[in-house]
């Protein structure tokens, strides 16, 4: 598999970041180089049995239904852009689609 | 002893100092800060009793873990000026123990990278060759315990980004158990991955650290449950330990003054009565190329809370809310982080997430199988260089992201793996620091202390190896 | 030529728990924008999820109160997509090891008689929190209160045949979820949501059609609604010769049409992975048999004990259709009650009460004297719904709501002796005539007694007394 300019712009585009069109010659090589070095992952042969590593804590830790105060809402108006009577505000949807 | 309030004017005399020198390792830091954490320290050792095993250290802390009296910008336009509600699970447990927060350091933007040359903020000078790289993405903390200036510093590991600096700088690099050590206010690169680590002058230094910070933390779910690590037993020969030297971490182009400084440490261990054994771990050529998978996968994703909506420098772009997220990120990331970020998306994407992201996982499980097969077959410690070359110069891999990422060779598996893993100075070659590192068992880290600093004694003085 | 309607659904319920799913957040509905928000569950820097075994247990009842086999791993996943509402560009769900799968729901079909729908899977996740657009001109204004709230998602197979029948299998789903214990399942606070695939082929084909989702529906009565609109849209697409293409369509209630979403259609690309952040959600099977054991009866289960105890099946069904209801009647009984009597007064008065208050003002045991006041003939069934709508309002026993509105009847047989000797009295013809045969006559005597005793009078009391006097 090689990464090309249209497998960049998908990846730009899911990833919701604006690519310069002067930058993209570079980007592509570059992306190009990483992903062919990561190709001779392909050697090892195919094991589906093959469990995925994991350390820290065995499983999930379960914690009590307990409610516990959040943030107050001073709090929040002095991390963002825009706030205004307990709403976070952004520019409308457009085109966006939703989950 | 010295007390607090002595500390910190010290302390602040330090960071003017490096300041001045223009190793740009800080990115907050001031004396009345310095003052307040002073007059804290002060106060838990009256009301702390033992719990204040860290009165009189400044510890300098990256700038990716949060705090609520300085900012937090993970060397990232994105969050300059962000300033956390909450503080890191460490950086409270540091201030339990008597510490003082000495400052905040630089790092590769989002801890991306091997050379600290990736900050939004400038890059940070090896304190020995302003032309050299500390080594990343710690480069900040490792430059400043380098420097005298702190004698612990924290930093973060994905992939060796304590290590590494540490052994570019000529410190002691401490990376815990993955687990072992709560990653609560640690802002996520590749959480699998991810580790609060240690700089510490020398290797007492480190683990004191470790001692306060360690230990369950019901707000980490991948937190182990075991009680905060004690000091580690002082050792008085390492008769009857074994030690794997993995030939694949000894390739015939390593630089010949590592191999020199890692001889040395060989030497060393023998002198203190340790087997030394060639093992292998067969699998180690593919974890650079299962970590820049894994890595990337998990930061595009945790990357993603960046849009621009709740905090953090907004871009409005033109229109509507798809040009706001474009905007601030495509301009609030640099080129590292958001080439790490596509190659993320990619490996995750319909079509190629069994070929790339699957496919890592296969090769992380088969290295972590490496290292359990050698510490079942009775080898206690593995012992291997720490980075394939000694710092080098700015500019040389900027340009090349695998070059750089090949700096990561010898530390990245032990991140994959989970495991404890520390780099401790072996000497200088051409006046620059060389580094080995000790590899341990899941929650050995306490063995690998107790070697490590019967090691580090029987090396001093740190001359040069070649 | 015939057409099939081929119909799954996909529902959404909040799990009932006080705390979000992976934070201590309030989950309390209605609070004031952004009130109940924290680093976790608006996907500050560093935070980091930690589960609600509440929440987990709440979502195993649901699974296994549908038949799922609940399992002892899953995982966490992270789906990735960017929206103003979804703080940290990921939901943090389940992907390819889901809690629960496997399960089954019957129903009565009206077209097909007893259906059973395959329950695909159950799996727990976290909500996403609320864009406004009609708040702000121009902008969009975001509440993460509902951010991180728990949520089971069920899907169904494409088990139905038409919307009645939709209709059908979601009434008995909440009910089956609400029996569960796990959700409150009400559709007005958002505890419930219903997404719909649907797909028409010609009689007999066996492949699938082109299937389309429809969203935006707040009522059982307007899924119904809005997949008739659909399959009638879908059935003229083809038979004018088009194609049905794979959208996601809105349900506008008031014009009662589906329409296509505005937002441009994109192939979603969720790149689901593990969640790095939380291992693996391990159960041990003692404690699943735990959950099991612990599980109440079924609905249908229980409609049966009523029926069998004399109820009519109208009552029985009633009273079964939410599980608070049929708790209540239980209350009833054991406190002495006739299960007909009961019924009769949970399915007028009691009903009327919740439906209005949305609980039980008047406690089971209240309710039990003031039916034994009735039956005992201390106060008339009249009376009795007087005092039931007086014991609403307050604490008092019924007996002194009876006494305070002068509505215990007279009894004693000195009292109504001398009622009656007074109305003989006054009317001899009467007397005469009813004497002389005119038996019906005792219906006026009666009347003319109780109106004597301003209505006090016990009327079963009476008859009796006025038959000796009259022989
Ligand atoms: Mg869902
Ligand atoms: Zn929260």
């Amino acid at each position: 598999m090689s990464i090309g300019e249209k497998e960049v712009l998908h990846a730009a585009r899911l990833a919701e970041l604006a690519v310069d069109e002067a930058d993209l010659p570079r980007l592509v090589a570059q992306l190009g180089s990483i992903v062919a070095y990561v190709e001779q992952l392909a050697e090892l042969p195919a094991d589906e049995t093959a469990a995925p590593h994991r350390s820290g804590a065995a499983g999930a830790p379960l914690r009590d239904d307990t409610v516990r105060r959040g943030l107050p809402n001073g709090a929040l108006e002095a991390l963002t852009a825009e706030f205004r009577d307990g709403f976070f505000l952004v520019p409308v949807r457009g085109t966006m689609a939703g989950g | 002893m010295s007390t607090a309030r002595e500390v910190a004017a010290a302390t602040a005399a330090a960071l003017e100092r490096t300041g001045a020198d223009g190793l740009n390792a800080t990115l907050h830091w001031s004396r009345e800060l310095l003052d307040r954490e002073a007059a804290h320290a002060d106060q838990v050792r009256r009301t702390g009793g033992t719990g204040s095993t860290l009165y009189g250290y400044a510890v300098a802390v990256k700038d990716n873990i949060v705090t609520t009296d300085q900012p937090t910008t993970c060397a990232s336009r994105l969050l300059e000026g962000y300033v956390s509600p909450y503080n890191a699970t460490v950086v409270d447990r540091l201030r339990a123990a008597g510490a003082m927060i000495a400052c905040k350091t630089n790092l590769d933007e989002f801890a991306m990278g091997s050379s600290t040359e990736h900050s939004a903020f400038g890059r940070v000078k090896h304190p020995l060759d302003p032309d050299r790289v500390p080594g990343g993405s710690s480069g900040g903390s490792a430059a400043l315990v380098a420097a005298g200036a702190v004698r612990a510093a924290l930093g973060s590991e994905t992939g060796g980004s304590v290590r590494q600096p540490a052994s570019f700088c000529g410190v002691v690099g401490l990376k815990p158990s993955y687990g072992r050590v709560s990653r609560y206010g640690l802002v996520a690169f590749g959480s699998s991955l991810d580790a609060v680590a240690i700089f510490g002058a020398t290797v007492d230094d480190a683990a004191r650290v470790l001692n306060a910070i360690s230990g369950h933390d019901p707000l980490d779910s991948t937190s182990v449950a075991a009680p905060p690590m004690g000091r580690p037993d002082a050792w008085e020969d390492l008769s009857g330990i074994r030690i794997g030297l993995p030939r694949e971490y000894f390739p015939a182009d390593l630089d010949p003054g590592v191999r020199a400084g890692v001889d040395r440490g060989i030497a060393a261990l023998k002198e203190l009565g340790a087997e030394v054994v060639d093992v292998s771990l067969p699998h180690t050529k593919y974890a650079v190329p299962a970590y820049y998978i894994v890595a990337p996968a998990e930061a595009s994703s945790n990357l993603a809370r960046y849009d621009g909506v709740r905090y953090g420098v907004r871009h409005d772009g033109e229109g509507d809310v798809r040009a706001l997220y474009q905007a601030t990120r495509g301009r609030g990331f640099g080129p590292e982080v958001r080439r790490r970020i596509l190659v993320g998306t990619y490996a995750l994407s319909a079509g190629y997430y069994d070929a790339y992201y699957l496919k890592a996982q296969q090769a992380r499980a088969l290295i972590a199988e490496d290292f359990r097969r050698v510490f079942d077959d009775g080898i206690d410690l593995l012992f291997t260089p720490t980075t394939p070359t000694p710092a080098f110069r700015a500019g040389d891999k900027t340009d090349d992201p695998v070059a750089m990422y090949l700096a990561d060779i010898f530390v990245c598996p032990a991140n994959l793996a989970g495991l404890p893993a520390l780099s401790v100075p072996v000497g200088r070659s051409e006046g620059l620091p060389i580094g080995a590192q000790i590899i341990a068992p899941y929650f050995r880290d306490s063995r690998m202390l107790s070697v490590a600093a019967l090691l580090e004694r029987a090396l001093e003085p740190a001359g040069e190896v070649r | 030529m015939s057409w099939e309607t081929v119909i799954g659904l996909e529902i959404h319920v909040q799990l009932s728990t006080r705390s979000k799913m992976f934070c201590g957040c309030s989950t309390a509905f209605g609070d004031p924008p952004n009130t109940n928000v924290c680093p976790v569950c608006l996907g500050l820097p560093g935070a980091l999820p930690v589960t609600n075994g509440r929440a987990i247990e709440l979502a195993t009842r649901a699974a296994l109160m549908l038949g799922c086999a609940v399992h002892e791993v899953s995982i966490f996943a992270r789906k990735n997509y960017f929206y103003p509402d979804l703080p940290k560009g990921y939901q943090i769900s389940q992907f390819d090891r889901p809690l629960a799968t496997n399960g089954q729901v019957e129903f009565d079909s009206a077209e097909r008689g007893r259906v059973a729908v395959h329950i695909q899977r159950l799996h727990v996740e976290e909500d996403a929190g609320k864009s406004l657009h009609d708040r702000v001109p121009g902008r969009t204004a975001v509440d993460f209160n509902r951010s991180g709230v728990p949520l089971a998602e069920i899907v169904s197979g494409p088990d139905m045949r038409s919307p009645a029948e939709a209709r059908a299998y979601l009434t008995v789903m909440r009910q089956l979820i609400m029996y569960s214990g796990a959700s409150s399942c009400s559709m007005e606070e958002g505890s419930l949501r219903v997404d719909a695939n649907l797909s028409v082929r010609r009689a007999g084909e066996t492949r699938l059609g082109t299937k389309t989702e429809v969203k935006n529906m707040n009522s059982f009565a307007n899924v119904e609604r809005a997949l008739e609109a659909e399959r009638a849209r879908q059935i003229a697409l083809l038979e004018g010769g088009g194609t049905v293409q794979q959208v996601t369509l809105l349900f506008d209630a008031a014009a009662g049409t589906v329409h296509p979403t505005r937002a441009k259609e994109e192939s979603h690309d969720y790149r689901y992975f593990p969640d790095p952040d939380l291992p693996p959600l391990v159960l041990a099977p003692d404690w699943i048999e735990q959950q099991r054991a612990a599980l109440p009866e079924t609905p249908a289960a229980r409609r049966e004990r009523l029926e069998s105890s004399g109820l009519s099946p109208y009552h029985a069904g009633v009273i079964t259709a939410e599980p608070v209801l049929a708790d209540y009647y239980d209350r009833v009984i054991n406190a002495g009650v006739p299960a007909r009597t009961a019924a009769n007064w949970i399915t007028g008065d009691v009903m009327t009460a919740f439906n209005e208050t949305g609980g039980f003002p008047v406690s089971a045991s209240r309710l039990a004297d003031l039916v034994g006041l009735e039956r005992e003939g201390s106060v008339s069934l009249q009376a009795a719904k007087r005092i039931f709508a007086e014991l609403r309002e307050t604490d008092e026993p019924a007996l002194d709501v009876a006494e305070r509105l002068g509505l215990l009847q007279v009894r004693e047989e000195r009292a109504l002796s001398e009622w009656i000797d007074e109305i003989l009295a006054a009317h001899p013809t009467e007397v005469e005539r009813f004497r002389a045969g005119e038996s019906k006559l005792i219906g006026f005597f009666v009347g003319q007694v109780m109106k004597r005793s301003g209505g006090k009078a016990d009327p079963k009391g009476i008859q009796p007394l006025l038959q000796a006097k009259l022989k």
